[in-house]
């Protein structure tokens, strides 16, 4: 299979706008959860969020062109991302074959739920309801693609927190099997009362910040942001003259039939997730310098996961950490989110410290990385797990 | 140019009575209101209450489909599953919207917020086959089912698996009626629809039906990129216009964009008969999955159906199919389909 490269990178979360501001808060060991501000809903103060600490209309304001967008905080989310996505690269000759595969789990939810109830009674009329539109998921990508140039391929994953992972395996497959020249990934999803209800009624939720793989965890935080990784071909390369940041040198996804919403105790789906991308990469597990795990810090999640990592690396487990505590779970962006932390860890060659943690689990004893640190890394790998027993693990690879 | 997919079985369940027979030699039920709504089928033979209890309306009629889909097949696990669908579970998404307001964000039963979760469908029928695969699914309106297509033939193509259930469903719900009219999507001459289906296809053709030899998406094209795509389309594969035995088409009677389908009926040679579906299942996001089932059981039996036919050829062969689909002008896409001998 031919070589993915990755030559851009952009992302919003609750660290702030753009690669610079999460790293300076990722090396700093600062969280971005906290107590939501811009969320509409009763829970906005019982549980920290990962909330992108802007107004929407504030967000759209640093769009640098926001023409084609609709006012949706979901779009604004994507496009400060995908706006920075393209800085590091050159514009290319329409002999570039491009598309979007993006990803989220419930679209423009944000935008709608408040004025969801008038908009259902048939008397109220409106001039004009293409707000409403939002509500398929596939509106907001394509009023990213048009606005972004990307209206020749496009599509939307959704597999609930292994959406954008998906998104980009799938990518990579466009252009190792020559559909697309390059490729842009990720994942959006912007805080809604619908999904904080939904991990609420789950019991998913921790009214204190998250501490994934603790003894003590007590649930998960959620989150919102946007990722986007450029994908290219070597051919797409020789033409645009993009450096690679890194290389995304392996994949997988396995679905376990255990569940709906749990995953299996033992980690089955994460154990050949974890392995299959690792073999896909051509390594072994040995090779791995650090996992960026899922880490959820919900019960069932870390316990399976911790399985699973036990299993597949035995006594020889790699630094690991979840970048969960800083931004929460952003569940569609998550996989891509996590995807750009391995890239900067790559880069900088250094790992993340998984913020204050006191007692490994009794039945795996695993602990992750308590501090900054700098070492070298040469290959990550990075999981993203979901209901439905979906599981995706991407591998990152230093480019040389 | 994708690597062919050849399919194997295919079933749907929509509001003709289409499903039992896996056939539309019944095709008669009118529309009610503006709507087609679908024929469930009979539960009982698949489950038990308790379990029915569990399953919401559009996840039992997606799960019934694949059962069948794979049982005709003949297969108990497939290597992989992908889904499209442009809405999900509406219903229960409205639901637990509904909830939350009534409740006021206070204790929720979480079987709704689970159940609109896109790929619970997907999750569903992996736990009832026991099969732990590749999984995912796509929600890009009318080109979910493509994407899930797609993907398997490039998962196909590098010998990732070897078959895999593909599928799309669909719903409709009183308010997103509603919703859907206030954005415009009934006012010029479409009727809403509902309809599941799934295909059995695999890597290798032995024992497949039908072969999707190509498949072209195009995003909100101007009529001349139609008109190239389809004449780039027969070219890639060698074929002229009157090799054609069967042109099926996603017309709508939308007065607004069915001026698309002409394109390809006035390249037509006199040999090719045209059909026509949406006049039976009305409009969705995923109806081209009744064209690609349609074709696939057409190509089985060796017989037309008749309900179809708007305007017949002179081509007594059914080897050769041209299929094309849009979706209120946006999502636009293109199957070249080949009898499997």
């Amino acid at each position: 299979m031919s070589s993915v490269f990755i030559t851009g990178i952009g992302i919003v979360s609750a660290l702030g706008i753009g690669v610079e501001a999460q790293r300076e808060k990722l090396v700093a060991g600062k969280s971005g959860l906290k107590s939501a501000v811009f969320l509409n809903s009763i829970h906005s103060n019982t549980f920290p969020f990962g909330e992108v600490p802007y107004s929407t209309e504030q967000l759209f304001s640093l769009i640098p062109v926001n023409t084609k967008l609709q006012q949706s905080r979901l779009q604004a989310l994507a496009a400060l991302a995908l706006a920075e996505c393209f800085t590091y690269c050159s514009p290319v000759g329409t002999s570039i074959r491009q598309g979007l595969v993006n990803a989220t789990t419930v679209g423009g939810m944000t935008d709608i739920e408040d004025r969801y109830f008038e908009l259902i009674l048939p008397e109220n009329q409106e001039a004009n309801t293409d707000w409403a539109s939002g509500l398929d998921c596939a509106t907001g990508t394509e009023h990213l693609a048009r606005q972004f140039g990307l209206t020749d391929f496009m599509t939307t994953v959704s597999t609930a927190c292994s959406s954008s992972a998906n998104a980009i395996q799938y990518g990579a497959r466009l252009l190792q099997q020559g559909i697309l020249d390059r490729v842009v990934c990720g994942g959006v999803d912007s805080l809604t009362r619908f999904t904080v209800n939904g991990f609420n009624s789950l019991k998913n939720l921790d009214k204190e910040a998250c501490k994934p793989f603790d003894a003590n965890r007590n649930g998960l935080n959620l989150g919102e942001g946007a990722a986007y990784l450029l994908l290219e071909t070597e051919a797409s390369l020789q033409q645009s003259g993009n450096r690679p940041l890194a290389v995304l040198s392996g994949y997988a996804n396995f679905n376990e039939a255990f569940h709906p919403t749990a995953p299996s105790p033992e980690g089955l789906g994460a154990f050949e997730a974890m392995k299959r991308a690792i073999e896909k990469a051509g390594l072994l597990p040995a090779d791995i310098s650090y996992i960026n795990a899922h880490g959820t810090a919900t019960l069932n999640n870390d316990e399976s996961e911790g399985q699973a990592i036990r299993r597949l690396f035995g006594e020889h487990v790699p630094p690991f950490s979840s970048t969960k505590v800083y931004t929460g779970h952003t569940l569609a962006a998550a996989g891509a989110i996590e995807a750009v932390f391995s890239i900067l860890s790559l880069q900088h060659q250094e790992i993340y410290p998984g913020l204050p943690f006191h007692t490994p689990m009794p039945t795996i004893n695993l602990v992750p990385v308590k501090d900054f640190r700098q070492l070298q890394l040469k290959h990550i790998l990075s999981n993203s797990f979901g209901f439905g027993g979906n599981n995706a693990s991407l591998v990152f690879s230093n480019y040389d | 140019m994708i690597n062919p997919l050849y399919i194997k079985s295919a079933r749907a369940i929509t509001a003709q009575d289409c499903f039992n027979s896996n056939d539309l030699s019944q095709a008669s039920r009118p529309c009610t209101g503006n709507r087609f709504v679908y024929v469930e089928p009979d539960y009982s033979r698949y489950f038990t209450i308790m379990q029915l209890r569990r399953m919401s309306r559009l996840t039992r009629i997606g799960l019934v489909a694949a059962i069948e889909c794979l049982k005709d097949a003949g297969i108990a696990k497939p290597e992989a599953i992908l889904t499209g669908t442009g809405k999900g579970s509406l219903n229960d998404t409205e639901k637990f919207m509904h909830a939350i307001r009534s409740f006021q964000e206070g204790t929720l039963n979480p079987s709704p917020f689970i159940q609109s979760t896109y790929n619970a469908l997907n999750g569903l029928i992996g736990l009832h086959h026991q099969v732990n695969s590749y999984n995912t699914t796509y929600v890009h309106s009318g080109f979910s089912l493509e994407h899930a297509l797609l993907d398997a033939a490039l998962l196909m193509g590098d010998n990732t698996i070897r078959n895999a259930l593909i599928g799309s469903f669909e719903e409709m719900t009183d308010e997103h009626y509603i919703i859907k009219e206030k954005l415009g999507f009934w006012k010029s001459g479409a009727v809403s629809g509902e309809g599941s289906f799934f295909f059995f296809a695999q890597q290798d053709k032995t024992g497949a039906v039908l072969a999707i030899e190509d498949l072209q998406l195009l995003f909100e094209p101007d009529q001349q990129k139609i008109r190239n795509a389809v004449h780039a389309l027969l070219a890639a594969h060698q074929l002229q216009w009157q090799d054609i035995d069967v042109y099926i088409s996603g017309r709508n009677k939308d007065t607004r964009y069915d001026s698309y389908y002409d394109l390809v009926s006035e390249q037509l040679t006199p040999a090719t008969t045209e059909l026509q579906f949406k006049q039976l299942t009305g409009e969705f996001d995923t109806a081209s999955g009744f064209g690609l089932w349609a074709a696939t059981r057409m190509v089985e039996t060796g017989q037309l159906f008749p309900a179809l036919v708007l305007k017949k050829g002179t081509s007594t062969r059914i080897k050769h199919l041209l299929f094309y689909n849009q979706y209120y002008s946006k999502q636009h896409v293109l199957y070249l389909l080949k009898a499997v001998e």
